[in-house]
């Protein structure tokens, strides 16, 4: 009991060694002229400088899936996306900056006209015949990477809305508009009001955050080396080490398209093991882009914070992949939630849920679909759309129920103390229901049907 | 004026605070998610709670959630619609 008593004190002394005012003054006092150097505007302005690199290399690489720029006229469309990105992003930062004196019902709702001016790019690009000329690998590459900067975008859009662009510059937007520090679809760190109010405006609160973003890029390389270790010992991947000794556990997109003929014991453990596998590839990514932007003082929330340990299914979502949280709370739960039953709170709560984690969760990956995007491919798009809006609707419902549980549990009456074993059957729920329901998320070729079949199976019905 | 709404906003804080935690503590700037007092999930009680005493029209003024993560933020947001 001591050992392990000594072994938490010390695991937690290290997590908060950032914390430390010892630790603090070492590393201000180790790196002391280089800080006294890194003032904000100069730190905004090195990360302005690697979004001019990301202006280029981001829409290209976007586009790249999709659009080969070593067609005849590739690279001058991929010169014309670059461009019109930008013209695009200007054009948006000026429309937030004189958002004013923006017509009414462009004032009124401003991420509608975003996405609706984004699907009229879409429309003439469907439009346009695909005979491989510039115009319509222009269009095809523009949509993809008008894709990545849509949400960001849209954060630019509501500084604007909130009266919060007044002494900011272009090249402070740039900075998570085209972010050097990487990212997805998702914009981590949001936009520049969630930075700024994370900035580190001394030098001791630079060499805090300097060493909460060390800290968290240590444990990105960790999890990297848990994933390497897990695809060895637990997949038996050829590439990963002992994977002669490995379990051998199967991937679940290998086993959906078996339906119900997936071996009992080999879909469960591939559900559980998949599942950890996510967590750990989420957090070690999310480390290393959050750890960056706090080595450049902005200390924002990490990305994934212990979802596996986390006791209620809202609890998971909130940790689990904390900026896409943010970005559908921001874009779809509160609009929602602000305007639609305000009379019923049971079903105000329900239909921003259902907003967020549902519809807003949904048109999401519709946007990254390159695929339906490029072609209007119904048809292709059909399967996909099932088993995702079916994992939307789950989503939605789980986080929903465990919302009205959490709401049941606070205030000062619920002061009884939680035991171990509550816990535990708390956090193997949690677990059971994100795995349960990834069976519908997963990226595989596998129909509706037999999803449901190996979910069905999975308690024995065949 | 502004010591009678703090006492009824830490009124309602503390009905649905989560259970443990030292409210005195907390100070009238620092973030309530923060340190840990309230949840995310919190913060539409606040909403609900801002509309129906005070009645706050978020969707005229736009909700920015991180005016309600602390109390002076909350006191801030009364006083200005109140006006």
């Amino acid at each position: 009991m001591s050992l392990a008593a000594g072994f938490g004190r010390t695991a937690r002394r290290l997590g908060q060694l950032h914390e430390d005012p010892a630790v603090v003054a070492r590393w201000q006092a180790w790196t002391g002229p280089l800080l006294s150097r890194l003032t904000p505007p100069r730190r905004r302005a090195l990360l302005a400088l690697g979004a001019l690199y990301v202006v280029v290399r981001r829409p290209l690489k976007e586009m790249a899936p999709a659009v080969d720029v070593r067609a005849p006229a590739g690279p001058l469309a991929g010169a014309l996306v670059v461009l019109l990105c930008l013209v695009v992003v200007a054009a948006v930062y000026l429309a937030a900056r004189h958002f004013a004196s923006l017509p009414a019902p462009v004032r009124g709702r401003p991420q509608l006209w975003l996405h609706g001016g984004f699907w009229a790019i879409v429309v003439l690009g469907w439009l346009v015949p695909d005979r491989g000329g510039v115009v319509a690998l222009t269009l095809s590459g523009l949509v993809l990477a008008l894709a990545f900067l849509l949400w960001r975008m849209g954060y630019l859009l509501l500084s604007g809305q909130r009266g919060r662009m007044a002494g900011t510059r272009f090249s402070d937007h740039l900075l998570y508009l085209y972010p050097a520090y990487g990212g997805s679809g998702v914009p981590y760190g949001k936009g520049l009001d969630h930075l700024a109010r994370h900035e580190a405006a001394s030098e001791e609160a630079l060499a805090r955050s300097q060493l909460a973003g060390l800290k968290l890029l240590a444990l990105a390389a960790i999890y990297h080396g848990l994933l390497a270790l897990m695809a060895g010992l637990v997949y038996a991947e050829p590439r990963g080490p002992w994977s002669v000794h490995g379990l051998g556990v199967p991937r679940v997109e290998a086993l959906l398209p078996a339906g119900a003929r997936a071996p009992w014991a080999a879909a469960w453990s591939a559900l559980y093991a998949g599942l950890v596998w996510d967590v750990l590839k989420m957090a070690a990514r999310g480390h290393e882009i959050v750890g960056v932007l706090r080595l450049f003082g902005f200390n924002v929330f990490r990305n994934t914070y212990k979802p596996l340990l986390a006791p209620s299914v809202v609890e998971f979502w909130n940790r689990y992949y904390y900026y896409f949280k943010e970005m559908l709370v921001d874009f779809f739960f509160f609009p929602t939630y602000v305007r639609r039953f305000r009379r019923r709170p049971a079903l105000r709560m329900l239909a921003a849920t259902l907003a967020a984690a549902g519809l807003g969760n949904l048109y999401y990956h519709i946007v990254f679909n390159d695929t339906f995007l490029l072609t209007l491919d119904l048809a292709g798009l059909r399967p996909w759309l099932e088993a995702r809006s079916f994992y939307c609707l789950l989503l939605s419902l789980g986080i929903y129920v465990s919302m009205r549980r959490e709401q049941g549990r606070r205030g000062v009456a619920a002061t009884a103390p939680v035991s171990i074993s509550t816990r535990i059957r708390r956090i193997t729920g949690v677990w059971t229901f994100f795995a349960l329901i990834s069976i519908w998320a997963d990226a595989s070729a596998a129909t509706f049907g037999q999803r449901v079949e190996f979910f069905v199976s999975l308690f024995g019905f065949r | 004026m502004r010591q009678r709404h703090r006492e009824r906003v830490l009124g309602f804080l503390r009905t649905i605070q989560k259970p443990d935690r030292p409210f005195d503590t907390v100070a009238e700037t620092d973030s309530l998610v923060e340190s840990g007092l309230i949840d995310s999930l919190a913060l539409l009680e606040i909403v609900a709670f801002l509309e129906e005493h005070y009645r706050i029209d978020f969707a005229a003024i736009g909700l920015e959630p991180e005016q309600l993560t602390s109390v002076s933020g909350i006191l801030d947001l009364i006083e200005r619609e109140s006006r």
